[in-house]
């Protein structure tokens, strides 16, 4: 495969003025305002993206925080009540000697958020500034961060799954706490950032021609 | 096909400012960090507080585990628990929502429910599984906010912000009282009682009891608390009575009040009541007719009061004047520190005590207070010698230090008290046997045998047996110089010597009297004088003087002769009685002149004893001759009376050495013996007598004269 950077440019649609429908993706005239098939608005590029992105990633941000501080399940047992934070539950599988979990709950619920998070920044840093990394890679780093972003919410399901099923009165019983809310929506919040990005951007840049 | 030719640059605008081309997605990240912050602050703010709980121990206590609940509520969590500085305690440091912190009073309770089974249920039984908690009780109180408190023992017996009375019920033991008890209002449960505690006397425990709104307006001075535990069997003529509470307080015990007579006033802080032990007992206690008018006073007591009770009567001089109406404690203040004093409030009928039955209060209480200026004071004093039921007596003390009734405001007047000198009855009893234990009661009976030995040995000893006999001719002896002539003759020879005695002296008052009335002494001077005169005149005439001096050497010797005849009698005092009755006599004439007669009367006899007798007046000499015959005569009958005096006295003393020899063989540690030796000498003593009686007339005939 020929490297990109020494490619020689090729003419892209939007060089040519052709501008791609989003939502039925029919290739329109130049200068034409809508679509001739579904009729919504033409843009060749959406001015806002790097801004959305940027905001999402920060809501995301935010609500990250106390998914981490707050406990994410109170659980009562026979009376006794303890509270459970995401981190907190992971020390105490590793107590439990259930390593094994405990490394798929870290991986879900601090791995894969926090990695999103940096790559998401990394991303949208590129389309301005100069990275290493080339316009490929990128494109694949924004491929996975879009894939993996679902999988995260696999702690949120468990939370929803359990405080539903373990309500035993008594003996023991399973509530979701705020940092469940918390986490579910920093969750959403960086899978709308990571949908935000235009991954188009990404070669733009790389093509001299900025938006 | 031809190259795409590019298309026309459609080229955007100026760039504009980046406020401008600010999306509305920002909007997002803004919201979310506002909620988040609204979130954290809220929970920072609804943390709680920290409070301190001390308790003695923490059993069951974890940190972060142990909850704090309020009405059941979880209300706080457990963070930490540690010692308290002195190691005397453990603090239980726990957080507490705030709302409910802000309405921490200073005496909120804290006490740890743990499980608990006893007569009344099972209690707590969730903390088997969940583990200990610990339950707070408290009146709200906006603004309080305490935060440091000591935890109690025992959940408290009734939970805070209940409406009702507390009580202190007194009784003698706690065996049928137990923690939690209820307390019955005509069987229904209207309260509760705690812990029993034993007074600091030991004589007795004390029971708080709770009773609850709106029961406890039931409750007045006229109430009387009784024990309702147990079941009580009377056999009777009625029958057989088998009386029985409920089953729950047949197990756990339980007490149950009346109120006993109308008329009851609102009851004290401080006032005890006291727990009888059946309802009879309870009704009988009371002072059945309410006094009309009383007048209530408090008297204060350092003693013990056990034994006295609300009923109680107050006395004086053993008529019923007053009744005890509540007896409570307070607490004074004295240099020492503080000292609980027992106070007995009574109430007085007025009408007792003699006042009018519509008199003024104020008017009784002047009485009284007069009357303790007298010295009236309250004693207690013990009802009977056999219980120890303790009424209140008013007794008057005369030297009591002054003391007068004690009127402060807002309090009944105070009667002053003194000690009781109650009978401690075991104590008394105990010493008397004491000391019938300490008396030498073997060595009296080893000393008594040993006299009956040592008795029937001197009995059976050949010379007691001849005693009685020796005894007897003593007797004989004795009854024979009593019964002797001359013993018997003594009383007639010394009436006889009285009589001559009377009679000389009547001799005597004639010659005297006849003195007098012949004017003798003036008629003799004038014979003397004639005597001289003739003497002169007949000095020729000495042939006759002589004559008649040769008839006067006659008489003198007639006159000496009776002299020795009256010597020879050998009772010159009585002689010197004589003459100093004789000087009696002439004070009883009392006359200078009489009391020459004798000197005159001699030497007139002596010389004129011719002249007179030619003068004729020899009656005169016949009369004194007579009276001196006769005197001498008495002289000698007393003479002989008294020789034969110390004859009997001689006598007696040689019988009672006769005797005290006698008896002298028997031994002389026999008490027989000493006493029959002092009989003897008593009987000597008689004789001595009779001999000192004997010289005593010996000494002073005129003493049976004169019964001197």
């Amino acid at each position: 495969m020929e490297d990109t950077r020494t490619a020689p440019p090729v003419l892209t649609a939007r060089a040519a003025g052709l501008i791609g429908c989003t939502q039925c993706g029919r290739v329109q005239e130049p200068g034409a305002e809508r679509c001739v098939r579904c009729q919504s608005l033409l843009r060749s590029r959406d001015e806002a993206s790097l801004q959305k992105v940027w905001a999402w990633l920060f809501a995301g941000l935010v609500v990250y925080v106390p998914a981490n501080v707050y406990p994410m399940l109170r659980t009562s047992s026979l009376g006794k009540t303890s509270d459970s934070t995401i981190l907190g539950g992971v020390v105490d599988l590793i107590h439990h000697g259930s390593i094994g979990i405990a490394l798929i709950v870290f991986f879900a619920s601090i791995m894969i958020p926090v990695g999103k998070f940096l790559a998401i920044g990394y991303l949208a840093l590129s389309i301005r500034r100069q990275v290493s990394l080339s316009d490929h890679r990128r494109h694949v780093l924004y491929e996975v961060v879009e894939f993996v972003g679902r999988w995260s919410m696999i702690d949120v399901f468990v939370v929803a799954i359990l405080a539903t099923l373990v309500q035993l009165d008594f003996a023991a019983s399973i509530k979701p706490g705020i940092a469940a809310v918390s986490f579910a929506l920093s969750v959403a919040f960086t899978m709308i950032s990571a949908q935000s990005f235009d991954p188009r951007l990404i070669w733009d840049a790389s093509e001299g021609d900025p938006a | 096909m031809s190259a795409p030719r590019p298309a026309d640059m459609d080229m955007s605008p100026a760039k504009k400012s980046i406020w401008r081309n600010l999306s509305f997605v920002w909007l997002v990240p803004i919201a979310a960090l506002a909620v988040t912050l609204f979130i954290a602050w809220q929970s920072w703010a609804a943390r709680g507080s920290l409070i301190e709980i001390r308790f003695t121990n923490a059993a069951g206590i974890t940190a972060e585990e142990t909850v704090v609940r309020y009405r059941d509520v979880s209300v706080g969590l457990v963070e930490k628990v540690s010692f308290a500085p002195d190691m005397e305690s453990v603090v239980v440091s726990a957080r507490i929502d705030q709302n409910v912190a802000a309405n921490l009073p200073p005496d909120a309770k804290f006490w740890v429910v743990r499980p608990e089974v006893s007569a009344r249920g099972i209690s707590g039984l969730s903390t088997v599984l969940s583990g200990v908690y610990i339950e707070a009780s408290f009146d709200p109180s906006p603004g309080a906010e305490a935060w440091s408190f000591d935890g109690v023992d025992k959940a408290p017996l009734v939970a805070a912000g209940v409406e009702g009375t507390r009580l202190m019920i007194r009784a003698a033991d706690g065996s049928s009282l137990s923690p939690g008890s209820p307390i019955f209002y005509r069987g229904i449960e209207v309260g509760r009682i705690e812990t029993p505690r034993l007074l600091d006397s030991g004589e007795g425990v004390v029971v708080e009891g709770f009773v609850e709104a709106p029961h406890d307006r039931r409750i007045n001075s006229a109430t009387r608390f009784w024990d309702t535990s147990g079941f009580s069997v009377t056999l009777g003529a009625g029958g057989l009575d088998l009386s029985v509470d409920s089953l729950a307080s047949l197990v756990t015990g339980g007490i149950a009040f009346d109120t006993v007579f109308s008329g009851g006033s609102m009851i004290d802080d401080d006032q005890v009541f006291d727990l009888f032990e059946s309802e009879k007992a309870a009704r009988e206690s009371v002072f059945s007719d309410v006094i009309d008018n009383a007048v209530k006073l408090t008297v204060e007591f350092d003693e013990s009061v056990s034994g006295l009770s609300a009923g109680s009567p107050v006395q004086y001089r053993g008529l019923r004047v007053g009744v005890v109406s509540a007896i409570g404690a307070f607490i004074e203040d004295t240099p020492d520190g503080q000292k609980v004093k027992l106070r007995a409030t009574v109430s007085i009928d007025p009408q007792s005590l003699g006042l009018e039955k519509d008199v003024r209060p104020a008017e009784t209480l002047a009485f009284l207070s007069d009357a303790v200026k007298g010295g009236l004071r309250a004693q207690l004093a013990a009802k009977s010698i056999f219980t120890n039921t303790l009424v209140i007596d008013l007794v008057d003390v005369e030297d009591a230090p002054p003391a007068t009734l004690g009127i402060f405001n807002g309090e009944f007047p105070v009667l002053p008290s003194i000690e009781s000198n109650l009978p401690d009855v075991s104590a008394t009893a105990e010493g008397l046997l004491q000391r019938v234990n300490d008396l030498p009661v073997e060595e009296v009976m080893d000393q008594a045998i040993s006299l009956m030995a040592s008795i029937e040995a001197v009995a059976a000893a050949e010379g007691t047996r001849s005693a009685p006999d020796a005894l007897l001719g003593l007797i004989e002896d004795a009854r024979g110089l009593i019964g002797s002539d001359d013993t018997k003759a003594i009383p007639g020879e010394l009436r006889d010597t009285v009589a001559e005695l009377r009679s000389t002296i009547a001799g005597l008052t004639q010659v005297t009297e006849d003195l007098q009335t012949a004017d003798a002494v003036g008629q003799l001077v004038a014979a003397l004088n004639a005597a001289e005169t003739a003497a002169e005149d007949f000095s020729g005439l000495s042939a006759e003087l002589s004559e008649a001096g040769a008839e006067v050497p006659a008489l003198i010797d007639d006159l000496r002769a009776l002299t020795t005849k009256a010597n020879s009698l050998e009772v010159e005092q009585l002689v010197s009685s004589a003459a100093s009755f004789l000087e009696g006599a002439d004070r009883l004439i009392d006359s200078d002149d009489t009391r020459a007669l004798p000197a005159a009367l001699t030497g007139a006899l002596q010389e004129a004893q011719a002249a007179l007798a030619q003068l004729r007046a020899g009656g005169l000499v016949e009369n004194a001759n007579a009276t001196l015959a006769s005197a001498s005569d008495a002289a000698r009958a007393v003479a002989t009376a008294v020789e034969s005096l110390p004859a009997l006295s001689g006598r007696l003393e040689a019988l009672v050495r006769q005797a005290e020899g006698t008896l002298a063989g028997y031994g002389n540690e026999s008490s027989f013996n000493r006493e029959t030796v002092a009989a003897l000498r008593e009987v000597r003593e008689a004789a001595a007598a009779v001999s000192k009686l004997a010289r005593a007339i010996e000494r002073s005939p005129n003493s049976l004269l004169f019964g001197r």
